[in-house]
């Protein structure tokens, strides 16, 4: 199996479609979910669907679908999950003309931490227009950005995971970032004395076609940040390889602050 | 004569296109007609370096500095000794109307990456009040007046004083 990005639905444009979102509250018991999904199948198509426990106990389904009938309504689908013992309540919104938004969530959260989505391309061309705005300055403030957010980030994760974890998983840990789609990264030790290297695939920052920046200054302050906070010093960031100066990846070398 | 003006402004143009890194970055955001003023002013500031350079004070003109954040920023005028921290850095905005509060603000984020004791903006014609206001809240010496070679005489006298008074 290849690994790649994650689908996840808060908007689907399907045109001539009938399109439902289904939440289902359900009790946190094993074959519940498996009802609901045996129930449903009979009626609509899945797209994405997830499911989440919460802390009252209980645990909560949310599913994008089509309708396998044109005469499927929304109040039928309804009626059909509720039969299930497993639903504790249940809503069922219908999409506008092929296009369904999922009306019900507010946001994301991963574990205690509010997180928002945006368009990757769209941040990208954020940074381009601080950059084109502001000139070498923009790029300065771009990694000043970029350290305070790695800083903060890694305060937050040795909060939940304790210090001598982060240090000891960094590997796994940046899988956390290339699983919110910052890119790939991997990380090894050297060339210099306590450095380290860090190479970059698919860096988000660079994956714009057509940026007027010539380097990731953003992401080169997050490492910087981040490595600050997991080994308790200063660290100077430098970016060896870029991908809008040609490069297949992006790499960056982080070594101790000879300043302090 | 004015033909010839054009065209060298015109080949001034695709020069700079050409060889974007070889120009210092100022260069690249002015308008065409102000182009001449400006290397003449880029002139006078080397004039200045060479002088203070004479006198054993390290000046650059133009300045490439490099940032704490790793970030090389360019500068009209810099005093600058052997340890690469920017004593004094300045600038010049040149316009046909009135400078806006970004290019107060382009100013103000190189010179916070630089940190240098002081940052002068040379503006010709004059700064808008809002830029005026942010420049003030930033703690730059700003320079004005309506004709841009005046700035250089003005730029090194406020240079000089800080030369004379041993710094800050």
């Amino acid at each position: 199996m290849v690994e790649g990005k994650k689908k996840i639905f808060p908007v689907h444009y399907a045109p001539g479609k009938r399109l439902f979102h289904i939440v289902v509250t359900l009790s946190d018991a094993p074959g519940s979910y498996s009802s609901i999904l045996d129930l449903v199948r009979t009626r609509v198509n899945l797209i994405g669907t997830s499911t989440y426990t919460r802390s009252d106990g209980t645990a909560m389904f949310s599913g994008f679908s089509e309708a396998l009938s044109p005469t499927l309504t929304a109040e039928e689908l309804k009626k059909l999950i509720m039969s299930s013992k497993a639903a504790i309540s249940a809503i069922v919104f219908e999409g506008e003309d092929g296009l369904l938004v999922d009306t019900f969530h507010t946001g994301f959260v991963v574990g205690d931490e509010e997180y928002i989505l945006m368009r990757r391309d769209g941040l990208v061309h954020v940074f381009d227009r601080v950059s084109k705005m502001l000139g070498s300055g923009g790029d300065a403030l771009l990694f000043e950005e970029g350290v305070t957010m790695g800083q903060r980030n890694a305060e937050m994760m040795i909060k939940t995971v304790g210090a001598r974890r982060v240090r000891a998983q960094t590997g796994v840990l940046n899988r956390f970032l290339a699983a919110q789609g910052w890119g790939i990264l991997a990380a090894k030790e050297g060339p210099g004395k306590d450095g380290f290297t860090v190479k970059v695939v698919d860096c988000f920052e660079c994956s714009a076609h057509g940026s007027s920046r010539t380097g990731c200054n953003f992401v080169r302050g997050y490492l910087a940040g981040g490595a600050k906070a997991t080994f308790g010093k200063d660290y100077e960031s430098k970016e060896t390889k870029c991908r809008l100066k040609g490069a297949e990846a992006c790499e960056f070398q982080l070594n101790p602050s000879r300043t302090g | 004569m004015r033909q010839w003006r054009i065209l060298a402004v015109a080949v001034l143009q695709g020069a700079l296109f050409l060889s974007r890194a070889a120009f210092p970055a100022f260069l690249l955001t002015l308008p065409i007609a102000t182009l001449p003023l400006v290397l003449e002013t880029k002139g006078d500031f080397e004039t200045i370096a060479t002088e203070l350079n004479k006198k054993g004070v390290k000046a650059h003109a133009p300045a490439a500095i490099i940032g704490k954040s790793g970030v090389k920023h360019e500068f009209a005028f810099a005093l600058m000794p052997d340890t690469g921290k920017a004593r004094i850095v300045v600038d010049t905005e040149l316009s046909v109307k009135e400078v806006d509060e970004m290019k107060v603000l382009k100013f103000y984020v190189k010179v916070f990456d630089v940190s240098p004791e002081k940052a002068v903006l040379c503006v010709s014609p004059k700064l808008g009040a809002r830029a005026a206001t942010l420049a003030k809240e930033y703690g730059i010496t700003v320079l004005e007046d309506d004709v841009p070679r005046r700035l250089i005489p003005m730029a090194e006298k406020v240079v000089n004083e800080f030369v004379g008074s041993g710094g800050s």
